[in-house]
């Protein structure tokens, strides 16, 4: 089986969402544009092209624009193609990291040798309503909004609430904790020049922000963004003539719905039932423990960690998923700040999604470009003081979307 | 709750209304025994043969709380009936599933996970012309 390798990324800058200048196609176009600069290759280099979708303007819950469910083949067209794959994806939050693992796949088969990868998104503002469309009216999630009111935060909430309530803790122990999170990881967005928020947050600032659904409070949930990134992909054989430092990709997975998940997963009115999992969160830990073994690796080799935090309480959760600990090692981790960029596994040193505000569908680019720069020693003022050599990516998104991704240092 | 031929369900199919005694509608699968909600035409077990369809249930109307939050912000239109601050709730039914819910009452006092809750059908808001119900669980006062 071949190896594969990222050659080069780029991120925009992320932004106010809800702003339609410039055009999502042309973000796209100039931030694909750039990683091929980047790469030293051209348009026709490329064999596939891989995005994700998104669901624009999303101001009419029974409206989808059908042109930016084709994001992959307006890129080829737009920057020139010879007749690539294109292929688009769907996944929620997750869209960015599955598209990379299509990507690392179709490579490692053999069938491709060069992919560009890359996406945008331009989020809706406020509270996420997933429908329904009157063509696809489902019981099953089109209508909690509609008959509990229930949002994505509400969901997070709950499960801040439960982690608190199983570890035997007080509610406030669990936001000093996602408030001190928020400070951490708001010291690397003023660091990080595409983050949209560069803005120290201090402890007492985010608990004193407005409570949005208890025990969440306002600077504790990220924002909606607009961006863009893209990352060119490469066969580690010919990855290796571009570049004196291409990152392996070690490990690709992707996830999905586990019945017998015992925790309610976003956007559903209810959980699978079937035998339950001891543990909660089953189907935010199944695509990393794939990735370790598809990598041969353990929790303890990971270095760095990029994950997807809508929430400061999802930082908390995917250090307690990835690391295996008992969750009271992730609050002593995160009390001793051994998460910040000299510490004992640095965490979202990108400022995470807390800094950049989620650009939904694309947000992976986050963390795929900052691991890629930690990796190769490029990150400035972020960078970990660590000899990091392997990066673990986690994304995960509503319906049941998991990803999970392993960088290593191949040089 | 009065004029009950006017009062509508918020959604069709979620639970049985008009009726006294009101119950969540899901489905279980006659082989496995899988239980969901809401109703699904077909089995969610993997591991089920899925020789026959499901068939409707009403799901008990008693559980434990599981978790809780309090909304402090009103939902934006067309969903903006939904008035802060009010509650959802997760709760375990006996079924072995959780559901998702409004709950009675915002009071952080009343509310603590591993309580009992009850189903209840009531107001959720009215357009002038109607009044539109939905499920809610409350408190067991015990």
């Amino acid at each position: 089986m071949s190896e594969s390798a990222i050659v080069s990324t780029a991120i925009t800058d992320w932004t106010e969402a809800g702003k339609i200048v410039p055009s999502p196609i042309d973000m796209l176009a100039s931030v694909a544009i750039e990683a091929l600069n980047r790469a030293k290759i051209r348009p026709r280099d490329i064999d596939a092209i891989i995005t994700n979708t998104t669901a624009l303007p999303f101001n009419d819950a029974s409206f989808i624009t059908i042109s930016a469910q084709h994001f992959a083949h307006r890129l080829a067209e737009k920057i020139g193609s010879h007749g690539v794959h294109c292929i688009n994806v769907c996944a929620a939050c997750a869209s960015g990291a599955i598209a990379l693992a299509t990507a690392d796949a179709m490579i490692k088969a053999g069938l491709v040798k060069t992919v560009l990868v890359g996406g945008v998104d331009n989020s809706p503002r406020g509270f996420y309503y997933q429908g329904p469309s009157i063509l696809d009216p489902d019981l099953a999630v089109s209508y909690p909004h509609k008959v509990v009111g229930i949002t994505n935060p509400s969901y997070w909430a709950m499960w801040a609430r439960r982690r608190a309530y199983e570890m035997g803790h007080s509610i406030e122990d669990i936001k000093e904790l996602m408030a001190l999170v928020k400070e951490i990881q708001s010291q690397y967005g003023v660091l990080n020049p595409h983050a949209r928020y560069k803005k120290l947050f201090t402890k007492k600032e985010v608990l004193d922000s407005p409570l949005v659904c208890d025990p969440l409070h306002l600077y504790m949930i990220s924002s909606v963004s607009t961006g863009a990134g893209a990352a060119v992909i490469m066969d580690m054989e010919k990855a290796e003539k571009i570049t004196d430092k291409p990152v392996k990709i070690a490990a690709s997975t992707v996830g999905s719905v586990v019945y017998g998940e015992p925790s309610p997963r976003l956007v559903y009115f209810a959980t699978s039932g079937g035998k339950k999992a001891k543990k909660p969160f089953t189907e935010w830990r199944k695509p990393i423990e794939a990735a370790y073994k598809q990598a041969g690796i353990t929790a303890e080799d990971v270095d760095i960690l990029e994950c997807h935090d809508t929430s400061c309480f999802h930082t908390i959760n995917w250090i307690d998923q990835a690391m295996g600990w008992e969750r009271e090692e992730t609050d002593k981790l995160i009390r001793k700040r051994q998460i910040r960029h000299n510490g004992e596994l640095p965490v979202n040193l990108s400022g995470g999604t807390s800094s950049f505000g989620e650009a939904v569908m694309c947000q992976a680019f986050v963390m795929i470009n900052e691991l890629f720069q930690q990796l190769r020693g490029e990150a400035g003022e972020r960078q970990t003081t660590k000899k990091a050599k392997i990066g673990l990516c986690t994304a995960y998104g509503a319906y049941g979307s998991y990803g999970a991704i392993i960088f290593e240092k191949s040089w | 709750m009065n004029e009950e031929k006017d009062q509508l369900p918020v959604v069709e199919g979620i639970f049985t209304w008009p009726s006294d005694e009101p119950k969540l509608i899901g489905s279980r699968c006659p082989i496995c025994g899988s239980v969901q909600f809401p109703r699904s035409n077909v089995c969610n077990n993997p591991d089920c043969d899925h020789s026959k369809g499901t068939e409707e249930i009403l799901l008990s109307t008693e559980g434990t709380l599981y978790s809780y939050t309090i909304h402090a912000y009103d939902l934006r239109p067309p969903f903006d009936y939904h008035k802060a601050p009010y509650a959802i709730g997760a709760v375990e039914l006996p079924e072995g599933i959780i559901v998702v819910a409004r709950l009675t009452t915002v009071d952080n006092k009343r509310l603590k996970i591993g309580m009992r809750v009850k189903l209840k059908v009531d107001k959720l808001f009215d357009d002038g012309e109607k009044i539109y119900v939905t499920y809610f669980f409350e408190p067991v006062e015990e």
